[in-house]
């Protein structure tokens, strides 16, 4: 723990989780709708 | 046998009653289930061996045999439209609208009243559970006064349909005749139950009695809850008729006439907009009560029940637009034209307004949460970072709020070089509104977030991660749902539909993981000082009587807007509305009335709360303002 408490260690762990989290749910929500949510990179 | 033990017996009767009044209709109902194979016959129709008609049922597609008469065709006569010199739909409107306030009001307060009292009897600290005890019977007072009026629009509201709309109200009630009866019904239970609820409030106040006296309000609920349901399959088949045949002949299956394409979508954001509407309303009465307070006590009781009923409102207003875009999705799937002309067409600029009283709504609730602030000690270190939130509501609500094309004068149309402005036309698409509200309501989020640690400090060893770790989810959160608003526009708009899943999931993320981050790291936090209930300005007082009227504002808006999208047709294209007033009104004139309707009932509700004063049996229990541990924790973690 006393590691995650350091600032920066906090902020890059944080910045992971929360970014793969929302990549993932931007993702399969569009995926369970039958959508592709990377349509524009893919053109 | 001793006298608690008749209490108790006495007391198990009662509710095995109102369990029994519960199930009574639905037995009653029986008899001619959803599988329609023993429906009944057409009065005079179905003679021996006389051949049985068959046919197709306009929404599920399926065979039945047809045992109702087709829909009537009117014509703009006295025999059809019988009138005074007055337009029958707005006295229909009038009549309608006040009886859906009142509807609203003691279907939601009950509920309040049953977590409150739930609230109270699984709290350890006693003086709190006496506190919201209270608090529910001061709640379920109020309900009741408004129940009789509740009634009594409800009996002028069918006479308002017989006597102006007799053909109409004859054939609905045709195709209806067993979920009236059992609407009936279900009305007696619960009358039934809310008087034994509320009489027996001072008799079974302890122990195993308190239990049985909880379970009286959930029975109440439920009870309330179906009375709502089955109002609302008459509107939803008004809307998108089923279990009926082109012509309108009812085809025997019952379940079919109720559960229509609209029915579910409208009962969910029916109960959520009840619940956020009935929390408006008594977080007005407290405000009013405790602008009017002589006493340090009774402000602090009155600022205590305004902060819990806005909490509560606020808990429902929240997922109230998911809800929104649910039925909306529904009406698209059900009749692309008719979203097109609530959403893109003739109804659209209602749309704006409504998009601006929704706006209004959550500005006046984090307005309040901030003036809140005031209150708690420690909470000083958040008041220089509102502004930053005042910034993205202001974004927010102005993207929220901009219309696709603008009303103008030629003059105008050829200055701006078109009906769309070069800038502020690009905010007027759903892929912008969609981020706009979702900014709105993950800010409100955060103020929430800040106001229930507002005078805390976390004591858990990973603290500073904690904190970190919400600040850069929020933000990240916030990055999610304006990138996904601006790659709307550059994909085509099959795919862009289906970013608003993920725009309401980070949203919904935030509250949810923010909410439960924020209750551990605040398990035995350190508190700063205590909230001193009663010490908040006048101006969050303004603003709870805001969001109250906002929300009445906005329900009348948006009832209109749902009752007129069915255009010409009294049953959409079933049966056509042949009156003189089968025409879409003018923004003006709708705004009039629905204002008229508004004051008509806060009018209304005044008188209700001044005869709910007259009958006072209780002070409000006296509120220990400062003294921790005697302090109300109303918002969970809080």
């Amino acid at each position: 723990m006393s590691a995650l408490n350091n600032p920066v260690i906090a902020v890059i762990v944080s910045l992971v989780i929360a970014v793969g989290y929302f990549t993932l749910i931007d993702h399969y929500l569009m995926d369970m709708q039958g959508l592709d949510f990377w349509y524009l990179f893919r053109q | 046998m001793g006298v608690v033990t008749r209490k108790k017996l006495l007391s198990i009767i009662a509710l095995s009653a109102m369990v029994v009044a519960l199930l009574l209709p639905i037995v009653m109902a029986l008899p001619s289930p959803a599988t329609g194979e023993e429906a009944p016959v057409a009065e005079g129709a179905q003679k021996e061996g006389e051949k049985v008609e068959k046919a197709r049922d306009v929404y599920y597609k399926t065979e039945g045999i047809v045992v109702g008469a087709p829909a009537p065709k009117t014509t703009d006569s006295p025999t059809d439209y019988p009138r005074y010199n007055f337009e029958s739909r707005v006295l229909l409107w009038f009549a309608n609208q006040q009886h859906l306030y009142y509807g609203s009001f003691v279907l939601a307060v009950p509920i309040f009243c049953m977590i409150i009292e739930f609230m109270g009897v699984v709290t350890k600290d006693k003086a709190l559970a006496k506190r919201y005890d209270q608090l529910a019977y001061d709640f379920i007072k109020i309900s009741l006064t408004a129940y009789s009026l509740t009634a009594i629009l409800g009996g002028i509201l069918i006479f308002t349909f017989l006597t102006l709309y007799p053909t109409f109200f004859s054939y609905l009630s045709s195709i209806f005749r067993p979920v009236m009866h059992i609407y009936a019904l279900m009305f007696v239970a619960e009358s039934g139950t809310l008087y034994i609820y509320y009489y027996g409030w001072d008799k079974m106040k302890e122990g195993f009695l308190k239990w049985i006296h909880l379970s009286m309000s959930v029975v109440l609920n439920v009870i309330g809850t179906l009375l709502m349901f089955l109002a609302n399959s008459w509107i939803g088949f008004m809307m998108s008729p089923a279990g009926v045949d082109e012509q309108g002949r009812y085809l025997g299956n019952i379940w079919h006439v109720i559960h229509t394409a609209l029915w579910n979508p409208l009962n969910l954001h029916r109960i959520l907009g009840n619940m956020a509407f009935g929390g408006g309303v008594v977080a007005a009465y407290a405000a009013y009560k405790f602008l009017a307070a002589k006493t340090d006590e009774e402000r602090a009781h009155y600022d205590w029940m305004g902060y819990i009923a806005m909490a509560l409102g606020v808990a429902f207003l929240i997922p109230l637009p998911f809800a929104g875009y649910w039925l909306m999705r529904e009406v698209y799937a059900y009749r692309q034209q008719m979203g097109i002309t609530l959403m893109g067409g003739l109804l659209a600029w209602l749309f704006i307004i409504q998009a601006t009283m929704i706006g209004i709504l959550f500005l006046s609730t984090n307005y309040y949460l901030w003036q809140a602030m005031g209150r708690m000690r420690g909470a000083e270190k958040y008041q220089r970072y509102i502004k930053y939130l005042v910034f993205l509501l202001a974004c927010g609500f102005m993207v929220f709020i901009t219309p696709h094309t603008m009303v103008m004068t030629p003059a105008e149309l050829k200055a701006m070089g078109g009906q769309q402005h070069p800038v502020l036309g690009n905010y007027g698409v759903m892929s912008a509104k969609n981020g706009g509200i979702n900014v709105i309501i993950t800010t409100t989020v955060l103020s929430f977030v800040w106001y229930m640690r507002g005078n805390k400090v976390s004591t858990v060893s990973w603290a500073r991660f904690g904190n970190i770790f919400m600040g850069v989810f929020f933000t990240c959160a916030y990055i999610n749902i304006i990138f996904l608003a601006i790659y709307g526009y550059y994909i085509p708009a099959n795919v862009r539909v289906g970013l608003s899943v993920p725009q309401v999931a980070t949203t919904l993320s935030c509250l949810f993981f923010m909410f439960t981050l924020n209750s551990m790291m605040m398990k035995g936090a350190k508190q700063m000082g205590p909230i001193e209930w009663g010490k908040i300005s006048a101006r969050s007082q303004y603003a709870l009587i805001m969001l109250a009227t906002a929300f009445t504002w906005m329900m009348g808006l948006m009832g209109y807007i749902r009752s007129s999208v069915r255009l010409f047709w009294h049953v959409n294209e079933i049966m056509r509305d042949n009156s003189p007033w089968a025409y879409t009104h003018t923004v003006g004139f709708a705004a009039n009335v629905i204002s008229a309707n508004v004051l008509f009932f806060w009018i209304s509700i005044l008188f209700v709360f001044w005869l709910g004063s007259l009958t006072a049996k209780k002070a409000p229990v006296e509120a220990k303002v400062g003294v921790p541990g005697a302090i109300p924790q109303p918002a969970g973690s809080h």
